[in-house]
């Protein structure tokens, strides 16, 4: 699509002991999208995202990010990302501001006036000089979130950012992540199993299965128009949908059909025409999760709150 | 670099303990003078005459000389003793009393056994920690390299060691000029062509300068295991045992060659100054060379495990 990509994965591998957990993985991430990384639990998520970080070495390929290979140059290509795996753990006994410093000096180039400025951009400011541990989970998030962006990254990458915030929480971190993915042009990969939030928060899902990707897909193409249509007699009903060159798909007691709005009102009147009982013609929006489902083939989902 | 040193101090200095390990050692070293004035204070009395005391010494001497078969060294020992005490009584020159200032300052290898089980925990925790909190993985994903991670975890290992030493001789000092008075006397030693007066502060440094050697060992090894195994407690437990046991297991061993190649021969280096040596016909650059053999394996088996580490939840 646009530009040059931010961050490419090369065909990357994770092999340990005779078991590839990561099968030839290759991905690229643009500036300005926010994209989203699901797959079923131990599907590969989190080791991909670790090897992207330099938490577990890579068996094969490579990852590129902005230009710069972490093989062989590690420093150069991480220095560009910005890290949040799980739950952000920081040094509970010094002071928010202390571990600020402790990770600014592990970068180039942030200034005391960076990091004050990100203090207040995540609302930490009359907390900051207070110890870790006496923050609550969702201030501690917004100071993994600060030391994550300290030294303006080209590239986010969130290992299951929400976990544990409040429905208020997880709605400003997916807003804020926006901002910063539009204002800035920072390249944002986020894995989460919390489907409903990927839908909201990501313009593009890479799907992984058994160390494989499965699918990537544009979330706002995954929006087609359907309908689910309920009408006796059933069989028709049916019959009338297909001669009208619809896919019908049997979904409860009725069908779900893909067509455009305008088209509703004619099937109706057939309907209705023919003496067929129209109980129920409403507008059906496939959720991720029935699409992850479809494309996974009902692998476990941990936990979801699509509905 | 320096800015990672800097961050493993901060993060040092951020803990409770740091400060409670510091504040024990110095209440220790007090306790250790204080304890020392008052055997002092409850043995008064009864002074002889130093040249008293010189003359038994020498006559003691010059008896063990006499000896049948007495080993090269030891007549060696006793030939060097007796060209002090003789040079004494001819330039009356008194000795150094036990209770004296200089006596304290001199006796600073004492404080390197309280560094020890400080340090100890210190490098024990100072990698093994980050992986028990999860800090580790905030740590990692740095754009840096592991091995310079490693190497400031270390060098501040080694800093808050040599800071203590220095703490401690500076406590010890102090206490010995508020608790002890002056002795009149003199250290004197042979050097081997003559007869010379040894410097009170050049013999406390060396003293303590030797007495780092078994610090520097013992909390490297604290620091491998805490690298590799990644346990706090396994660490500390481990190194205090082989520091406590070492010699034991030197004395056991002391008829066989293999005891020249152990650590354990080697750590205390105090042993060359104190003349008490644990096994026979060992040098301080044979010791040297053994105890830097081993630093390089214990450094080598911490890099390479932590260089190579997949960091998982």
């Amino acid at each position: 699509m646009e530009t040059k990509p931010v961050v490419e994965l090369k065909n990357l591998s994770k092999t340990i002991g005779s078991k590839k957990i990561i099968d030839d993985l290759s991905l690229s991430l643009y500036p300005g999208q926010i994209t989203g990384f699901l797959g079923p639990n131990g599907a590969g998520k989190t080791t991909t995202i670790r090897m992207m970080v330099g938490l577990m070495k890579i068996s094969g390929g490579d990852v590129i990010i902005d230009g710069k290979s972490l093989k062989d140059d590690f420093e150069e290509g991480l220095s560009k990302v910005g890290v949040i795996v799980e739950n952000p753990e920081m040094y509970k006994y010094m002071s928010g501001y202390k571990n600020l410093v402790h990770f600014a000096r592990m970068h180039k180039g942030v200034t005391k006036e960076r990091i004050n400025e990100i203090v207040n951009q995540v609302g930490l400011q009359n907390r900051i000089k207070e110890k870790v541990s006496t923050y609550s989970l969702g201030m501690r998030q917004r100071l993994g979130l600060a030391q994550a962006l300290l030294h303006r990254p080209k590239f986010l990458i969130l290992d299951e950012p929400t976990n544990g915030l409040d429905p208020a929480g997880i709605r400003e971190f997916r807003n804020y992540l926006r901002v910063i993915a539009e204002n800035e042009g920072v390249s944002v990969f986020v894995s989460s199993h919390m489907l409903s939030e990927i839908e909201l928060m990501c313009d593009r899902i890479a799907i992984i299965q058994n160390g494989k990707l499965v699918d990537i897909r544009d979330v706002a193409g995954a929006d087609e128009s359907h309908y689910y249509i309920e009408a006796f007699p059933t069989a028709s009903a049916h019959d009338l949908l297909v001669a009208e060159g619809f896919t019908v798909e049997a979904f409860k007691e009725g069908f779900i059909i893909n067509a455009e709005k305008t088209r509703i009102p004619g099937i109706i009147q057939q309907m209705t025409a023919q003496e067929m009982q129209v109980f129920t013609v409403q507008s059906h929006r496939k959720t991720l999760e029935d699409q992850f489902l479809e494309m996974t083939g009902g692998g476990q989902i941990a936990e979801s709150h699509t509905k | 670099m320096l800015n990672l040193i800097q961050n493993e101090w901060m993060k040092l200095w951020s803990k409770k303990g740091t400060w409670l390990m510091t504040g024990l050692l110095i209440l220790a070293v007090i306790g250790m003078m204080g304890l020392a004035k008052w055997i002092d204070t409850m043995e008064s009395g009864g002074s002889q005459d130093w040249k008293t005391n010189v003359k038994q010494e020498l006559t003691y001497t010059n008896e063990s000389l006499e000896g049948p078969n007495l080993p090269a060294d030891m007549r060696e020992n006793f030939e060097e003793d007796k060209k002090v005490l003789e040079y004494r009584l001819e330039h009356s020159i008194a000795p150094l009393e036990g209770s004296s200032r200089e006596k304290m300052i001199m006796n600073s290898s004492t404080i390197g056994s309280f560094v020890v089980l400080l340090t100890v925990i210190v490098a024990a925790g100072i990698v093994a920690v980050e992986f028990s909190q999860g800090t580790i993985k905030m740590l990692l994903s740095r754009p840096i390299k592991r091995w310079k991670i490693l190497t400031s975890k270390f060098v501040t290992v080694n800093l808050f060691g040599i800071m203590l030493m220095l703490l401690g001789f500076a406590i010890s000092i102090l206490a010995a000029y508020l608790l002890f008075p002056s002795s009149g006397g003199k250290e004197l030693v042979w050097n081997g062509s003559e007869v010379v007066t040894v410097s009170v502060w050049g013999k406390g440094l060396y003293m303590l300068l030797l007495s780092f050697g078994n610090v520097f060992v013992t909390s490297t090894f604290a620091f491998m295991v805490g690298s590799v195994f990644r346990s706090n407690g396994l660490a500390i437990g481990l190194s205090l045992f082989i520091y406590f046991t070492g010699s034991t297991v030197v004395m056991l061993l002391s008829k066989y060659e293999i005891a020249k190649y152990i650590v354990f021969t080697h750590m205390d280096l105090t042993q060359y100054a104190t003349g008490y040596q644990l096994i026979e016909g060992i040098t301080m650059p044979f010791s040297l060379a053994v105890l830097a053999v081993y630093i390089i394996i214990f450094l080598v088996i911490s890099y390479i495990v932590f260089g190579k580490r997949d960091v998982t939840a």
